[in-house]
């Protein structure tokens, strides 16, 4: 259903959105810790805020368009960053492919298939299938399977920030110990979040964290529109 | 001035290319199409990498606001997360964890490490 909305309510929720996530990325910065995630913080403030002014969220979708229209340039910006980190990894790419294919089809099929048996709804199993990627590529490839890009969302900040705090320790106890596998599982599985937390300690690790979390991006987008249609009826 | 006009006609030309290529012949989203063709025509020389560097590096450490609309439905789940809340979170969990484990042992047994020569991570805090 589409609500009514007036220029002045789209300037009003659009700059409040921008400056509680601009406040809130500068309190990150200062404080430093992951947790002070600037996307959990702006939606802890702004979720109170539009159940206490009755705003709907087809309201405030409606009224903040204009961000999500730059979701398409943003995932285009992500080129260059693979391209900067492309040629670092020249070296071992089909085995890097391979590795991330099978990593990208086992958990898409392990996410789907646990939603579906646990929760029973699609659009959740969708959205929690694509946990792993990265927000941007994430929101688009549930939009486009119909699922619910609120959920993923909300998933890839849980996936982000448990791998990117307990991952790395996780990594050592069973013995994964070099600078490429452990940048290439935390990028894979905890995205951008995990990849800022090895950038600070490892340039090396940080580096093969962005790989994988854009390859791995792109992988899920070739595979899971095939993927998803083969693993439905199982659970019809 | 000019960096900036010369990464924003870049993106957008890119991004273009990707909607004319997915209304073609489907299959991924158009910004991922843009994405690709974006790194493409750097690595091939036809984008000038200095020229985007600064621009682009701005655009990503600022992009996280753009995901808070789709962020803020939740709104609409309280229901969902009431009785499902625990399951999702081990879903989460557990998948995550088991996707570090499998390809963190096997990149360990298939990938030599290689040392970088340069430039960490460009992507940003804030996604």
């Amino acid at each position: 259903m589409l609500a009514s909305i007036t220029l002045v309510d789209s300037l009003i929720l659009t700059l409040l959105t921008l400056v509680v996530y601009q406040s809130a990325a500068w309190v990150q910065q200062k404080w430093q810790l992951i947790l002070l995630n600037p996307m959990l913080l702006t939606i802890i403030i702004l979720i109170p805020y539009l159940l206490l002014n009755n705003i709907n969220y087809a309201k405030y979708h409606q009224s903040t368009q204009a961000l999500s229209i730059l979701l398409e340039p943003a995932t285009v910006a992500l080129g260059y960053p693979l391209y900067q980190q492309l040629q670092h990894v020249k070296r071992y790419w089909k085995q890097l492919v391979m590795i991330l294919t099978l990593g990208v089809i086992i958990v898409i099929t392990m996410s789907f298939s646990l939603t579906m048996v646990l929760i029973h709804q699609e659009e959740i199993a969708i959205a929690l299938s694509l946990k792993s990627v990265t927000t941007p590529i994430g929101i688009t490839l549930t939009e486009q399977l119909q699922g619910d890009s609120s959920i993923t969302s909300f998933a890839i900040m849980i996936a982000g920030l448990s791998g990117a705090l307990l991952g790395p320790p996780w990594l050592r106890f069973i013995n994964v110990k070099s600078d490429i596998a452990i940048g290439l599982a935390i990028g894979s599985g905890s995205h951008v979040i995990g990849s800022i937390i090895l950038s600070k300690n490892n340039v090396y690790q940080g580096a093969y964290s962005s790989v994988a979390l854009i390859t791995s991006a792109l992988l899920t987008a070739f595979i899971i529109p095939v993927l998803v249609p083969l693993l439905l009826p199982f659970f019809s | 001035m000019k960096n900036i006009l010369y990464t924003i006609a870049a993106i957008v030309i890119c991004l273009i290319a990707g909607k004319i290529l997915n209304s073609a012949i489907g299959g991924l989203p158009a910004s991922l199409y843009g994405m690709v063709i974006y790194c493409l025509l750097l690595q091939m020389g036809w984008l000038k990498p200095d020229k985007v560097h600064q621009v682009n590096q701005w655009g990503i450490s600022h992009m996280g606001v753009c995901f808070i609309p789709a962020a803020v439905g939740v709104i609409n789940h309280f229901e969902l997360i009431k009785n499902h809340g625990y399951s999702i979170v081990a879903i989460i969990f557990f998948t995550t964890f088991f996707l570090i484990s499998f390809i963190g042992i096997l990149a360990e047994k298939y990938l030599t490490s290689g040392q970088l020569s340069s430039d960490h991570s460009t992507v940003s805090k804030h996604l």
